[in-house]
Order: C-alpha cells, then structure tokens, then sequence
C-alpha cells in the first residue's frame, strides 16, 4: 500500500469511526498541530469514550501512533515524537459531568478547560486550587496527564491529592476507570496516581472526577506579604523560619531577582523574540531576592500574620494588585517563553534543604554556558521553575543547551532531578529531556506495556 | 520443593525462633480485626530487606503463596492467609530508620507502630497524619497496605497523601525503589499507585513519609442534637459555610449510649445524635471557626455545643469515640462493622434506609462515622454463634453497601477490600475495570503468589448467573471487649 493510499484508509476509518467533520487532513491545520516539528497524519475529534476506544483499537491493529492533546499548551514538554498519525483531540468530550456543591465534588469531560471549570464552580464560591498561564486553552487531561502544579500548590497539595476518580481508554482501547466520585474511596487499584504525571503514555484520560476546595475569600481577604532580601541565603532563612512557624499561608513563593522583569501582569506586546529587550527593565545590579507569602483570612488573622513575618516583609498586597501578583507568578514560564525565541525551561523538583543547593547549580550551569538565568520557586515543595534565557548576541548552539543540563545534573544535589519543560527541537537530540526518575524502570515500562502494549501512545516521548 | 523442606529454608534465612508452625502458635494469626477460621500454614518474621528478598525469591520459584502482615488490626481480612499461605510477620522490623525533622521527612520500617511514630517526632514539632482509631497497635506498613485513614482525615487526607517514597520487594525478590523524600515526579508515580494495593503488589520493606507541623492550637466541640437528621444536615451545612474542620465525626443515640456506659465520656443520654468536632491551626482561626461552627450547629437546631475547656475533657470526648467499638462489644455478642461511604449529602436519606434495612432484617444497626467526608461505619449486632443471624447479618450489609453504591458512593473508604468485599467489586467496577487493574498487578504479581484471592472477585460466575454478589463469609467482629479495630 503506498503512502497515499493508508493516509487515505486513516482518514476515512477516523471518519467511520467519528464523522466526517471530525477529521482534519489539510496540510495547514494539520501544521499547526505539529509537535517539535513532527505533523501529524490526521487529526480526529472523538466525541466520545467509545470512539476513543474505537481509534485506539483501530490505531493498535495498524502500528499507528497516537499523541492525545487537549489545548496543546504543553506539548513543548517530552522528547522528539517518533511520528504521529493520529492527533487525538479531547476537545468535544468537555461536559461538566456532576457537580454537587454540597459535596464539594464534581466530574469534568476531559476536554473541558481550567476556565469552564473554574466558572462553574465559581457560582458556589468553590474552586479547584490549580491556575495555569492559559485557563481558556488548558484543558482537565491534559493537566492531569501533565501534573500540573502551581504555587497554590503549597498550601492545598497537587492534582494527585484532589483528583478522586478518573476514566481512561487504555492503548489497546479498552474503557477502564478508578477512584469515584467521593473524597474517601479505597476500593481497587488508585488508577489516578498511574494517569497523573503520565503524559499520555498509559491511556487517554476521557474525564476525571475532583475534590474542589471553598474559595480562600470565603476566610475573610487575602493578603500577600512581600519580603526582600539582598542574598539567596538570607532568603533561605527567612524560609526555614517560616516553616518552623505556625502560619499556614496559601502559597510561599521564591522569586529570583532575574525574574521580576517577568512578572508583569499583562503579556508583554508582540515584539520580535530573538530580542532580548526587558518590557520593564531591571535595576542595572539588581540582586534582590524575593518570597511572597500568601495568606486568607480575617484582618486578625491577618495581624498574626504580619506579626510573625516580622521586618523582613517590605509591603503587603491587596485587591487587585495582590491578585495580579499571582496571575503574573503562574504566567512566569510562559512569559519567558513569549519573549525569547532560543529559551529553555526546566523543572527542578528537590527537597527543602537541598533548594539553596539547586538554585546555585542552576545559575552556575546558567552563566556557564552563556545564558542568564531566572526562576520562581514553591519553596517549601521544592520545586523551581528555572528559565535559561539566551544572550541577546550570540544565539546558542543546540548542543550548548546539552552542555548547559548536563552540567546543572551534575552539580544537583541528591535526591534532586532536572526535567526540560521546554527548549529548541534541535537542542532534543543531543540530551534527554527527561531526566532519570527516582523509581524503578523496568517496573515503569512493565506498566507501560501492561496499559499500552503494542505502544501506541506519544510513542517515543516519554517512557518507552 | 516441599513444604517442610520450605520451611528448613525459612528457618536457616532468618533463624529458627523467627519461624512459628506449632498449631497453636499459628492459632494466634488465623483472624485480624475479626474472626476467621483459615490458619496460616507457618508464620515466619523477617528482620532485613534482603531476608525478605530471599523469603519471596524461594516462595516464588516454588509457588507457596505468602500473606505480610503488620499488627492483625485490620477489619477486611487483607492480613489473613487464605488457602493456608505463609505469613510474614513484621514484628521485627520496627525501627525508625531516620527523622529528617527539616525536610519533614520520616524513614521507617514497615513494623513500625503509627502512634510510636508521631510519639517519636513530637520532640521535632511534627506528627504523621494518618490516624486510625487502632493507631496504638497498628503498623505503619499496614496503613500503607490499606491506605488508612482516621477521624483527621477530613482535613489533611489518607495515608497515600503522605507517602513519598518505598523501597519494595516484588514477589520475584527483586528490590526496587519507588519516589523518595522528594514527592515531585519523573517517571509514573509508581509509590503512590503501591499505596493502598493491599499487599497485591510487593512488598514496602522501607516507607518515606512526610511528617506534619503539630498545630500551634485547636479545639474540641461537642454538639448534641435532638435528632440524627439534624446533625446530618448540619454536616454539610458546616462545609458549605467553607469550613473544613480536622474532623467531625457522628453518633447516633443508640451508639452514644452504649459508649457512654462504658467510657463515660460525657455524652447526653438523651439525645439523638452528637456531632464531635476538631478544629486544628493558628489560634485565632481555631478561636473564629470553633465560634462559626457553634453559630451553624445552633442553626441547624442543635441543642447545646459544648467546647472542651482543656486537653483532658477534649481527650475524655475521643476516647469515647476512639472506643467505641469496645463499648459495643460489652452488650452484643458479636457485631459487623461496614466502611460504606456515600456524597455527604446523602446522610440523611442513607442512615433512613439503614435504618429501614435493620427493621426489615430485623437486627440492631448502631451509627458512627467519619461524617464529614460520608464515610459510614453501620454497626450490625448479632450474634455469631446462631447462623441464621449470621446469615442475616451479611444480607443485611451487602443491602447496605449497594444502597451505598447507588447513591453514588463506594464500598470501602479505609478498611479495604480484602477477602470481605472483593465479591461485591463487581458492584462498582465493570469487567474491563477489573481486567485493567488485573493487568497491572500482573505486571508484579503475575502467579498471584503474594495475598492470593484478595481484592479481586475470585470468579465470574455471579455475572454470568446474574446472581447478586455478596459479602464473603469470613469476616465478622467478634464484638471483644477492649478490641480496637481501626475505624
């Protein structure tokens, strides 16, 4: 069968499968899908699990890949696709399941974006503690299969402890479910935490069931407190001060003095991204290091807070301006992204004595290989978002960015791991992107293959 | 291999004294948390991971299935050796390896008792969250095996919120390590998949868990009610309002005076249920929300809300709580307990169906549960030694937990599933649901050596006769004075 033929064959069988109007093969909208410059054959629009079941059984049969996406805001994340045939969208699977505000519990269509989700619960003063920097794009799978975390993280944990039921077809096509829809729930296997943070490796997540939380204004105001301090080490200690005392704040967030110039609110305007040119420029010398603390409450609780924080804290934010503090935080990583062509950024999950550690082996690797380098951090989590901006002069060489993170591995501190979130293509083919996990391989790909056995799914991404 | 040249195996990996085969030493490991009548084969106790190791690596090769098990205090049969396997022990594994007080970290060993851990890092300022009601027997192991949870739940999660890392030993003998002490992800997350698996899976030879700040202040409210339906309603009146105590659990009125005639823990005898609430953080939120939990109490028609003016009367008013199963046992022979969970909305029309199900099979159906998040504990009183209760009994709580299901509800929200409710899984999960998981385990424990015939119906045929599922008959509390089975 020729290549014309089987491109043929796929798009009428995703048609018999789905309607005709579900299926994409034009050469642009396709291009627009491509992910690290590999476009897929087809893309489909499954409208729901059977079809979805249907796809991937059909997909198995054939030797096809399949690379799910929801709104494709992260698909940056993961190495090199091998190929794709088949782009498997989520985007009609986007129904608010149940909602029950009494319970606080609802269940989402898969393909339904933060921003649906969060106006929904909304009407209730409710909310699931997770922002991203594209709410309308970003969408429930896609969020779980990511692992999605944010600074809100601190105070209320991530997706694995707020995610209690989950449905998914398996790569084989077969419709399978764990969890529930209550909060307590040990009856078989916690599917959910093998879906979450899988990035679509194990099985397409068709929709999800959560624990949703009061919304914090619900205590009373939210006050965020800003300290400043003109080294990372005195940082480091008003942070373990902070966490030996009483104060549950919502977030507690490290903002590197590189990284200020990113947080402004609003996106910066179009420019030309191989220009390095700051929207706000930073104090030339700029070394202040900053942690925001976020706090709910009554104005007596408020006290406390301002109390135990004591004289490091330099202003306190409120209404509006305290939440465009935060909008700005969850958009660090895409603004870097929006204004640099040749970025890269990485995730950097360590434990809370080993942060300072991991800060200085990330700027080190940073300045040694030609880039500055910028972060954010969820301190007491320990994790870090850490930008690698290039130099406005020279435009780095692919294997420069390989240099650059096997540098930062090396000189990370145990129990610490580095992910690339984001850089060029053609800088993926000279490290991996992935960086090696803490727990056992074989064990995963036996997973991997329990779930998804002829490998199917985002083939050559992830684990394989 | 044979048997008896197994356990001349056994005895040379890990000693002579660390193998009991006596009958009547292996008399003592036959039950859990309840009665059973099938004994182990031997019980061996190993003291290292590699003991371990060589244990599953011989028992592998030759097939005899093998059951780990913590203290016994489980309620679902998970610890028990169906069809006369191998128990290992983990009474000798008991050591807390490592306290990381600045990273909140905790190493242990699966033997570990989960108070003795909080007793240990108190001095650090932290605990471990998790707490069942058997917290002072129970093994940190088992808390992993089952995923436990406890009355302070409500706010801070189950025992799988905070595990971050395992080192496990395969049912081939294979040592892996699953996370760490750091709890973010590169690869699947492989220890939180494990937590809850009921010893279906390896065995955690080594768990890493975080350790929580012990709270600045809190504060124990007692609020007493004319009727049940009042304090159900006025649950979920509490978390609308947006608050989210520590815990808050219900008593109904037959139960709370059975437990105030054994613990004299304060409650009215004439009320119709009480609603037992925690407030835990700084101390003013403690002081703001202990006042907005009165107000919503008095509002749903509450009769009084009493607060606990110092440690001893706030310890007074969980003990009753934490022994009320004790208290239970002193008027019935034997009791059932059940661990359906329901949306916490449904509280009121489940406990009128509980109630009418008792009626209608005429038995004595007692009422306390962790009500703020739906999960039922029903007790059921009978007596074991006339079989027509018996069998009444377990028809009475197979209604029970489908009415649990059909509300939308699960089976088991802390005491697991075991060899007591993998018949009733198909109640909840379909064929493919159960083949997926059935294929995951396989990845581990493809020969079914380790905890055999647990968590998954052992066969078809209910579909295939359409005959309803039911509740095996096997685990029922024998209503023991003193016993403190984790609820």
């Amino acid at each position: 069968m020729s290549a014309a033929q089987s491109q043929i064959s796929l798009a009428a069988e995703l048609a018999s499968i789905c309607g005709e109007e579900q299926v994409k093969e034009d050469a642009t909208t396709l291009a627009a899908f491509a992910i690290d410059d590999v476009t897929p054959a087809a893309a489909v629009s499954p409208g729901s699990a059977e079809e979805i079941a249907a796809i991937l059984r059909f997909a198995s049969e054939h030797d096809l890949v399949v690379a799910p996406c929801g709104g494709c805001t992260a698909q940056a994340t993961g190495r090199i696709p091998e190929r794709i045939d088949i782009l498997l969208r989520t985007n009609r699977l986007n129904a608010v399941e149940h909602y029950d505000p009494g319970d606080l519990t609802a269940g989402f269509g898969a393909g339904t974006t933060l921003a649906t989700l969060q106006e929904t619960l909304a009407k209730n003063n409710q909310f699931l503690p997770l922002a991203v920097a594209s709410p309308s794009e970003a969408t429930i799978g896609g969020l779980l299969a990511c692992a999605a975390q944010n600074a809100l993280s601190h105070g209320y944990g991530g997706l694995r402890d707020f995610c209690i039921g989950i449905q998914f077809v398996t790569g084989d096509g077969k419709l399978a479910k764990g969890g529930g829809r209550v909060v307590k729930n040990v009856a078989g296997y916690d599917l959910m935490k093998l879906l979450i943070g899988s990035y679509g490796t194990l099985g397409v997540i068709t929709s999800a069931n959560f624990k949703v939380f009061p919304r914090p204004e619900t205590r009373g105001q939210l006050r965020t407190y800003m300290a400043e301090f003109s080294s990372l080490s005195e940082a480091m200690v008003f942070g373990d001060e902070l966490r030996l005392s009483p104060l549950e704040p919502l977030c507690v967030e490290l903002v590197s003095p590189r990284a200020l110039e990113y947080l402004a609110d609003q996106p910066a305007p179009a420019r030309n991204p191989d220009d390095f040119a700051p929207a706000q420029p930073v104090h030339v010398g700029e070394e202040t290091w900053r942690i925001a603390v976020r706090a709910a409450g009554s104005e007596t609780v408020l006290v406390r807070y301002h109390r135990e924080l004591g004289g490091a804290v330099s202003r306190e934010l409120n209404g509006e301006e305290e939440s465009a503090l935060w909008r700005a935080v969850t958009r660090f990583a895409a603004a870097v992204a929006a204004r640099h062509r040749n970025q890269m950024l990485l995730q950097i999950d360590t434990i809370p004595t080993a942060v300072e550690a991991a800060i200085l082996a990330a700027q080190q690797a940073a300045v040694d290989n030609n880039f500055i380098p910028a972060l954010t951090g969820t301190l007491m989590r320990g994790t870090l978002t850490v930008a690698f901006v290039p130099l406005s002069v020279d435009p780095p060489s692919a294997m420069q960015f390989a240099t650059a993170v096997s540098a930062l591995r090396a000189a990370l501190p145990e129990e610490s791991r580095a992910i690339v979130l984001r850089c060029p293509t053609e800088a993926k083919r000279h490290f991996d992107v992935w960086d090696n996990g803490s727990s056992d391989f074989s064990s995963m790909q036996a997973v991997r293959r329990a779930l998804d056995p002829k490998s199917v799914l985002n083939r050559g991404r992830f684990i394989v | 291999m044979r048997f008896s040249s197994f356990i001349r195996h056994l005895k040379k990996i890990c000693g002579a004294a660390a193998v009991l085969e006596r009958a009547e030493d292996l008399m003592l490991y036959e039950y859990d948390g309840g009665i059973h009548t099938s004994a182990p084969r031997a019980v061996v106790f190993p003291q290292t991971t590699e003991q371990v190791a060589r244990i599953m690596r011989l028992a592998a090769e030759n097939k005899f299935p093998i059951v780990p098990r913590g203290a016994g205090t489980g309620l679902s049969g998970g610890a028990l050796a169906r069809e006369g396997g191998v128990i290992l022990g983990f009474a000798r594994m008991n050591r807390i390896l490592e306290i990381d007080a600045a990273n909140q970290r905790a190493v242990v060993q699966p033997g570990v008792v989960n108070l003795d851990l909080s007793n240990a890092t108190r001095p650090n300022g932290l605990y471990f969250a998790p707490d069942p009601s058997s917290q002072k027997s129970c093994t940190i192991g088992g808390n992993v095996a089952e995923n436990s949870g406890g009355p302070h739940t409500l706010a801070y999660g189950v025992t799988v919120n905070h595990v971050t890392g395992l080192e496990v030993v395969l049912p081939d003998g294979e040592v892996v390590e699953f996370g760490g002490k750091n709890a973010g992800l590169c690869g699947y997350d492989l220890a939180g998949f494990f937590v809850g698996s009921e010893g279906t899976l390896g065995i955690a030879t080594k768990i890493t868990v975080r350790l929580m700040r012990v709270p600045e202040s809190s504060a124990t409210l007692l609020a007493i009610f004319n009727s049940i339906e009042d304090a159900a309603h006025t649950v979920v009146a509490i978390t609308s309002e947006g608050i989210t105590p520590a815990a808050l659990e219900l008593l109904d009125g037959w139960t709370l005076r059975a437990v105030e005639a054994a613990a004299h823990a304060g409650y009215p005898l004439d009320s119709g249920a009480v609603l037992l609430i925690e407030v835990e953080g700084l101390s003013e939120v403690v002081a703001e929300q202990s006042e907005a939990i009165r107000r919503v109490c008095m509002q749903q028609k509450a009769r009084e809300v009493r607060r606990a003016k110092n440690a001893a009367e706030s310890q007074a008013l969980w003990a009753g709580r934490k022994n009320a199963f004790g208290a239970v046992g002193r008027i019935s022979p034997s009791f059932y307990v059940q661990d359906g969970v329901i949306p916490r909305t449904r509280v009121p029309d489940t406990l009128r169906e509980i109630e009418k199900i008792g009626k209608r099979y005429n038995l004595t159906i007692g009422n306390i549960f962790h009500a703020g998040d739906g999960n039922l504990h029903p007790l059921i009183l009978f007596d074991q030694r006339v079989k027509e209760q018996h069998d009444r009994t377990l028809a009475a709580a197979r209604d029970i937990l489908a009415y649990c299901v059909s509300v939308g509800g699960s089976l088991t929200g802390e005491h697991g599933v075991g060899m007591e409710k993998n018949e009733l899984m198909p109640l909840l999960f379909s064929d493919d649901d159960l083949e997926v998981m059935r294929r995951v385990r396989d990845c581990f424990n493809p020969d079914s050596i380790l905890n055999p015939q647990k968590v998954f119906p052992t066969s078809h045929r209910c579909r295939e006769t359409a005959a309803t599922p039911q509740i095996t008959d096997a685990v029922i509390g024998r209503g023991m004075q003193g016993m403190e089975p984790r609820v």
